[in-house]
C-alpha cells in the first residue's frame, strides 16, 4: 500500500532521512520510534508530500507519490499531528467538516459524519460541536484533530503523535479505538509516538529509527525478542522488556486446562495480558490463578512457574 | 438590537460632524470673538460640505489604493514564490513612512502638476506602510501548525489562503487600514497647499491671512471626521467569529 524505496531527504548539507525502505501492506498498522529528531515527522510528511522526498522513491498502491495531484493525494490521507493545528475560526464541527467540505460531499452528508465521528470519538455533540478550539482542553482538541483526519474515510491514516497529550485513560480508550476501527475498516496506518508502551500496543509493524535511518524493523514481538543491537534493545526498554513481551502476550497463551486441584481463589479473564496476570499475583501474593472466560466461567489455571515460561508445571 | 447599539457612539460622532459642517455659519458670534478684527469670520471660499466631501474621497480613493496595494503586496511576498521579496517589500513601505508626505508633494507637484493627484499619491505613500506591515504581522503571526494542517488536509494554496490566512489576520490587517487613514484624514489637509481644495483649506487660508477663526474652523471638521470614522472602524465586527 505505502512503499518507500531507498528514500533520503536532505535540508541543505543536514540529512534528515537516510535511504530508508518500508513497506506498509493494506490494513497494517505501522508504528515508528526512535529518538527526537532521529527523522520520524519527516517520514510522515515526505509521505503526503508536506515534504518532497530527496532521492529514492515513494508508491501509494504502486503509484508514485509525484504522479498524484498534492492536493488530491492528501485529500485520501488523514492526518494527524500533536499540535492539532485545529483552525482557531472555526467551531468544532466545521473543523471535522473540512475535508468532506473539500471533497465536495452535500451538506447533510457532512453534518451526519462530523455527528457519527463526535459520537466516535466521545465528544458530546450538544456540547462541544459550536466550541472554538480555544475552548477545548488539550485532550479534547487532540480528538478533534483525529476526527478531522478521519472525517472523509481515507485509506491511509498519517498520525505525528496523536495523543500525546491525552491522560492515559482516554488514550488507551483511544488506541483501542484506533485498533479497532483500523481492524474493522482496513484502514493503512503510519503512526509515530515517543511511548513504547502505545508503539507496542498499536503496532503490527514496528520500526525503529536512529538519525534517519532504520535500525530494525518487523513485528513487536520479534523486536523484543532479537533486537539488531544495543540501541534498540535500549530504546525497547532493556531489562523491562521481560514486563513489555508480557503486556502482549494474552493469559490464554500460557494457561493449563483445568486440573484435578481445588480451584485458585484469584481470577483473571483469559484475553487479560501475562502482565496483568503477574501483576495480580505480586498484589494478591498468590502462585495460582483461575483463568476465565467471558462469562466468568473457569476454563483453566495459571501458575507463576507457567508464566514465567517454564515448560512442565510441578 | 446589540448591532444597533455598538453603533452608537461613531454614530453621535457622525451626527456631531454633520452638525458642525452645516451648523458652522451659527457659530459666527463665537467666532467673533476669537477674531474681532477681521470683516470676515467664517470661512466661505467654499461650502464646508463641499470641502468634506473632497477631502473624504480623496482620502478615500488614496486608502483603496493603498489596501489594494498594500494587501496584494504583503500576500505575495508570504507566498513560496514571493518570499525572497519579504525583506524588501517590508523596507520599501517603511522607507514610504520615514519620507515625509511634504517632501512627496514637492517632488510630485512637477511631475502631476497642481491638484488632487499629486496628495493622493503622497497618502498612498504614507498609509502604505502600516497596511503592509499589519498585513505581514498578520499573515505570518498564524500558527505553523495551523497552516501544516491546512495543508496536510489538502487546501489548495488559494482555499488556504481565502478561507485560513486572511480569515485569522483580518483583525490585524483591519487595525492597520485603520491607522493608515486615521493618519491619512489629517495628513490630507496638506493638500490644500498644492491646490487640492480640501478641509485643509479653511486652514491654510486662514494661516496665510493671519485668521485664526478659519484655522480652527478646518482643524475642528477634520478632527471630528478623524474621530467619527476611527470609532466606525473600532465597531466593524471582527470576521472571524472570536
Ligand atoms: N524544515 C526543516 N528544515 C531543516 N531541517 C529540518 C526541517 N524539518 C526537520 N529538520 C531536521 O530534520 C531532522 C529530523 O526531524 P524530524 O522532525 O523528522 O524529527 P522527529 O523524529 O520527528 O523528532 P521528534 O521526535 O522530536 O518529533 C531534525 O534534525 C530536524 O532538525
Ligand atoms: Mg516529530
Amino acid at each position: 500500500m505505502i512503499d518507500l524505496i531507498h528514500v533520503t531527504k536532505h535540508f541543505g548539507d543536514a540529512v534528515a532521512v537516510d535511504d530508508i525502505s518500508l513497506s506498509v501492506a493494506r490494513g497494517e498498522l505501522c508504528v515508528l520510534v526512535g529518538t527526537s529528531g532521529c527523522g520520524k515527522s519527516t517520514t510522515l510528511r515526505m509521505i503526503n508530500r508536506l515534504i518532497e522526498h530527496s532521492e529514492g522513491e515513494i508508491h501509494i498502491d504502486g503509484q508514485q507519490i509525484r504522479e498524484f495531484r498534492e492536493e488530491s493525494l492528501r485529500r485520501r490521507m488523514g492526518y494527524a499531528i500533536q499540535s492539532t493545528g485545529l483552525f482557531p475560526h472555526w467551531t468544532v464541527a466545521r473543523n471535522i467538516g473540512l475535508v468532506p467540505r473539500l471533497l465536495k460531499w452535500p451538506a447533510a452528508r457532512i453534518q451526519a459524519r462530523v455527528e457519527e465521528l463526535m459520537a466516535l470519538l466521545g465528544l458530546d455533540l450538544e456540547e462541544f460541536a459550536d466550541k472554538y478550539p480555544h475552548q477545548l482542553s488539550g485532550g479534547q482538541a487532540q480528538r478533534v484533530g483525529v476526527a478531522r483526519a478521519l472525517a472523509a474515510d481515507p485509506d491511509i491514516l498519517l498520525m505525528d503523535e496523536p495523543f500525546g497529550a491525552l491522560d492515559p485513560l482516554t488514550r488507551e480508550g483511544l488506541q483501542e479505538e484506533l485498533r479497532e476501527l483500523q481492524g474493522r475498516l482496513e484502514k493503512t496506518i503510519v503512526f509515530v509516538t515517543h511511548d513504547m508502551d502505545e508503539a507496542l500496543r498499536l503496532a503490527d509493524h514496528l520500526v525503529v529509527m536512529h538519525q534517519g535511518r532504520i535500525k530494525q524493523q518487523g513485528r513487536p514481538l520479534e523486536l523484543l525478542r532479537e533486537p539488531a543491537d544495543a540501541f534498540v534493545e535500549s530504546l525497547l526498554g532493556g531489562e523491562g522488556r521481560g514486563l513489555k513481551e508480557a503486556a502482549l502476550l494474552p493469559v490464554s497463551q500460557r494457561m493449563l486446562p483445568l486440573g484435578p486441584r481445588l480451584l485458585a481463589r484469584e481470577r483473571i479473564g483469559q484475553q487479560a495480558s501475562l502482565r496483568e496476570a503477574l501483576s495480580l499475583m505480586l498484589w494478591r501474593h498468590a502462585e495460582r490463578l483461575t483463568v476465565v472466560d467471558d462469562d466468568d466461567l473457569p476454563v483453566g489455571e495459571l501458575s507463576l512457574r507457567r508464566l514465567v515460561g517454564v515448560r512442565s508445571d510441578d | 438590537m446589540t448591532e444597533c447599539r455598538r453603533l452608537v457612539v461613531p454614530l453621535c460622532w457622525l451626527s456631531l460632524l454633520l452638525a458642525a459642517t452645516l451648523g458652522m455659519g451659527q457659530l459666527e458670534g463665537l467666532f467673533r470673538v476669537i477674531e474681532p478684527d477681521s470683516r470676515q469670520v467664517i470661512y466661505d471660499r467654499a461650502g464646508f460640505l463641499t470641502l468634506l466631501g473632497r477631502h473624504l474621497s480623496v482620502v478615500g480613493v488614496a486608502a483603496v489604493l493603498a489596501i489594494l496595494i498594500g494587501v496584494g503586496a504583503a500576500i505575495a511576498v508570504t507566498r513560496e514564490r514571493g518570499r525572497d521579496f519579504l525583506p524588501l517589500v517590508s523596507q520599501l513601505a517603511s522607507m514610504g513612512q520615514t519620507f515625509p508626505p511634504v517632501a512627496v508633494l514637492a517632488l510630485a507637484v512637477p511631475v502631476l502638476g497642481f491638484g488632487t493627484l499629486p496628495i493622493i499619491v503622497a497618502l498612498l505613500l504614507y498609509g502604505l506602510l502600516p497596511i503592509v506591515r499589519n498585513t505581514l504581522a498578520g499573515i505570518l503571526g498564524i500558527e505553523a501548525s495551523v497552516r501544516e494542517a491546512a495543508r496536510g488536509m489538502g487546501m489548495s494554496s488559494g482555499q488556504i489562503l481565502r478561507q485560513v490566512e486572511l480569515p485569522l489576520a483580518a483583525p490585524v490587517i483591519l487595525a492597520g487600514i485603520r491607522t493608515s487613514v486615521t493618519i491619512n484624514i489629517a495628513t490630507a489637509a496638506i493638500g490644500a497647499t498644492v491646490g487640492a481644495s480640501n478641509l485643509g483649506d479653511p486652514i491654510i487660508s486662514g494661516i496665510v491671512n493671519g485668521n485664526t477663526a478659519y484655522v480652527i474652523q478646518g482643524a475642528l471638521l477634520i478632527g471630528l471626521l478623524a474621530i467619527s470614522v476611527d470609532s466606525l472602524f473600532s465597531r466593524l465586527p471582527s470576521p472571524g467569529g472570536r
